[in-house]
């Protein structure tokens, strides 16, 4: 034990109460930054000297406090399950954000819809049924059946922006994707040196979490933490970011919608070429999802779907209509089997839907045998409005599908959103910074600095009393 | 460490609460600013199939009402027109009880009542040919010009041949329900030979070369009754038609009831949820401002 060993341990428990000021002052600091992850200074009692030779058998204290490291006060499992519900959340956002634009582009229940147009139409044709040859109700037909036809192109026209639309997002969200793994993986070598070099890497690990939440996110990765410190981060069991390295993905497959049948658009490895990237969620899935080509049974991607009753729906106006038409004579009471609406062949039949007469010379109105002036005919057409299987049926039908898919997309994402609000509040709760606990570190901080102070006073004052006054009796 | 509270997360809990009542308050605004209580289809999918389909039966409600005033228009024109044969025919009935007097007029009296005679059948076949809106009400669908071709035809046809094809004009008066609303010339005027216009030739041709025509009574009440029989048919259309207006207006007006029931809101109710909304917005502010402002540096000094 030596004299001035006092003052030495006095001095490790000022540097301890220092160094604790300071991560509480980087704490307090941060108190706002996303992603940040409180702090612990973590000190340890210095054990007393190793007791050998003469001086054997002394009792001794230890030699001060001294600072082991710095503690980031995170909770794997809280930002795992931050990340597993973040990855439910995009991808149930992503799908009730594109349904709720698609039901909007239906324009329903409104005066201006297709529902309110098919009456129109119906009613065009109740009135060129009451004055057959009349030139002026004729061109009203017509004139209403092309707006139909009109309204019938914008609609698909809508669907299919949207999807051009999402197809350009969802490339953008693989270059986001990109860029984050990237990121992780020059976070991961910097994270492994630093650690190796034997210091405190916690921003850095702040920072890797946030981008690997951007990850799962986007794609439902999962994380493992390696024991140098690196993060792996796996897409459906392939790894995407391992150690230093990450390995970027690629948007493939058709450009336009009509291809989405034969050229589904997918995520790829860039480096395996053709080999698809299997996603456990997340915001590229929901949007592939969606993007995927329509099939047999209506469970296929919802715009390509609702593309496609477009065309059915199409179809449907013309042939019923023209089944009934081709039955009818024109005025001269001869001419029979003309159609009324033409679907172009090639193509989407929602673009194809024409017009054929120009006038009423085309507009075949009247029973064969009934007389020029029938119009019993178009009154038949006009009465398909009412039929069990009208076409307002179907289109009925069609509104009330994508509302309930809208309605439980909705649904979903907000259960979704309320479990990931629920995981970001326990992970916040857990590694945020709490201003008043900090501020009673700090002043318990305060007071070890002082008592450490006092400590050095007293042997400074114990050395003066033994140097300066001692033996100077009777001097 | 579940449940320790932190001032971020407090921050955040506040924040996200403010979010979420702000919100609920745009709703509740847009409710009461449009009325209405369905804005997107998703928000009542059943409700939306059925404003669709109650908003096509009001078209065609609407569509049924245009259809009755005009069949009403066509029925009235009918009406009119046998209403003007009925009296020409008793005016030729007259004039053959009046001709019937063998003994009683001279040749030259009996030429004046030929002559006026002439006159009635053409009046009579001019209200046979009587048109509504360019359509012969007594023709059927027929595009001829005519309903009943005259001697002077063009091309010549057997005379006072009726043009109408047999077919009905027909008008839908509701989904399954239609109605005839013009009448069957050939049943009114007779055709050919047995047609009104060939007997009050033949009384002509009878007074003219001096036989009695006493005996054509009988053929004109025959015709009379015919043409009563069949304007009491379009009568009685015609009150059908008239009840079916008084149905047609009864049930827009339910079918808007029944619309306004699924897609609109009640004003009231919007307002006093609005309002409600409003109180609760305040009352998440000023709980949110006194959480928020104290921490405990406001104490250590």
């Amino acid at each position: 034990m030596s004299t001035f060993s006092g003052l030495n341990a006095a001095y490790t428990g000022l540097v301890a109460a220092r160094h604790g000021i300071d991560v509480v002052g980087q704490n307090m600091l941060n108190m706002n930054t996303e992603g940040y992850t409180r702090q612990r200074s973590v000190q340890g009692a210095s054990g007393s000297l190793a007791q050998v030779g003469p001086l054997m058998g002394q009792i001794q204290v230890g030699q001060g406090v001294s600072v082991t490291g710095v503690q980031r006060l995170g909770d794997t499992f809280l930002d795992a399950k931050v990340r597993t519900t973040a990855a439910a959340s995009g991808y149930w956002g992503v799908r009730a954000n594109e349904l709720t634009t698609l039901q909007a582009s239906l324009n329903e229940p409104s005066k201006n819809g297709i529902s309110a147009q098919l009456s129109n139409v119906w009613n065009a044709w109740t009135a060129v049924s009451m004055k057959t040859g009349d030139a002026a109700g004729a061109a009203v037909l017509i004139q209403e059946s092309k707006a139909l036809a009109g309204q019938i192109a914008v609609g698909y026209t809508a669907v299919d922006n949207q999807w051009t639309q999402l197809r350009t997002q969802t490339v953008g969200m693989a270059a986001e994707l990109n860029s984050a793994a990237e990121q992780v993986a020059g976070l991961n070598g910097l994270i492994r040196s630093t650690l190796a070099a034997g210091s405190s890497a916690n921003e850095l690990i702040d920072q890797r979490n946030l981008l690997t939440t951007t990850i799962s996110t986007l794609t439902g990765a999962t994380v493992r933490n390696m024991p140098d410190g690196t993060a792996e981060v796996l897409v459906g069991g392939n790894t995407l970011v391992s150690g230093d390295k990450s390995y970027a993905v690629a948007v493939s497959g058709t450009p336009a919608m009509v291809g989405a049948a034969g050229d589904p658009v997918r995520l790829t490895w860039v480096t395996r070429p053709g080999v698809p990237v299997t996603l456990d969620g997340g915001e590229i899935a929901g949007a592939l999802s969606t993007l995927a080509a329509a099939n047999g049974t209506g469970t296929g991607g919802a715009l390509a779907e609702a593309a496609n009753q477009y065309n059915v729906f199409a179809r449907e106006i013309a042939d019923k209509v023209n089944a009934v038409h081709r039955t009818g004579t024109l005025a001269d009471g001869v001419t029979t089997g003309l159609d009324f609406f033409a679907v172009d062949a090639v193509g989407p039949a929602a673009l194809g839907l024409t017009v054929i007469p120009t006038d009423k010379d085309g507009i075949a109105t009247a029973k064969p045998g009934a007389g020029g002036a029938d119009g019993s005919i178009a009154a038949a057409i006009a009465a398909l409005g009412k039929a069990v299987d009208s076409p307002d049926k179907s289109w009925s039908a069609i509104v009330t599908g994508i509302a309930v898919a809208a309605r439980t997309g909705l649904q979903q994402s907000n259960l979704a959103d309320l479990s990931t609000k629920s995981a970001v509040g326990n992970q916040l709760s857990n590694a945020s910074v709490d201003v008043d606990e900090e501020n009673i570190q700090l002043v318990a901080f305060q007071t070890a600095y002082n008592a450490a102070a006092r400590l050095m006073t007293s042997v400074d004052e114990m050395l003066d009393t033994l140097i300066n006054r001692t033996g100077i009796v009777g001097r | 460490m579940i449940n320790r509270v932190t001032n971020q997360g407090l921050m955040m809990t506040a924040q996200r609460n403010l979010q979420q009542s702000l919100s609920q308050l745009a709703q509740k605004q847009n409710t009461a600013g449009t009325l209405k209580r369905i804005d997107q289809p998703s928000d009542d999918p059943s409700g939306t199939a059925d404003s669709l389909r109650i908003r096509a039966e009001q078209a065609a409600v609407a569509q049924y009402g245009r259809n009755l005033n005009d069949g009403n228009a066509w029925l009235s024109v009918a009406d009119t027109a046998l209403s003007k044969t009925n009296s020409l025919l008793q005016k030729v009935r007259e004039l053959t009880v009046q001709g019937a007097n063998d003994g009683a007029l001279s040749p030259v009296q009996k030429e004046a009542i030929a002559v006026e005679l002439e006159t009635l059948r053409a009046d009579l076949m001019t209200t046979a040919n009587t048109e509504y809106l360019g359509r012969n009400v007594f023709a059927g669908n027929s595009t001829a010009g005519k309903a009943f071709t005259d001697l002077d035809a063009v091309p010549p046809a057997l005379p006072y041949t009726s043009t109408g094809t047999g077919s009905a004009v027909e008008r839908r008066i509701g989904t399954n329900t239609s109605i005839r609303v013009d009448a069957d010339g050939a049943a009114v005027f007779g055709e050919g030979d047995a047609s009104v216009f060939k007997l009050v030739d033949n009384i002509i041709a009878d007074l003219r070369s001096g036989v009695n025509i006493g005996v054509r009574l009988d053929e004109i009440d025959t015709r009379s009754s015919a043409i009563l029989g069949q304007w009491g048919t379009v009568g009685a259309r015609q009150a059908q038609l008239i009840k079916a207006q008084g149905a047609n207006v009864s049930e827009s007006v339910s079918l808007e009831a029944q619309r306004a029931d699924i897609e609109d809101v009640d004003l009231g109710q919007a307002i006093i949820e609005l309002k409600a909304q409003e109180l609760s917005y305040q009352a998440a502010l000023s709980v949110t401002a006194k959480a928020l402002q104290q921490n405990l540096m406001d104490f250590l000094r």
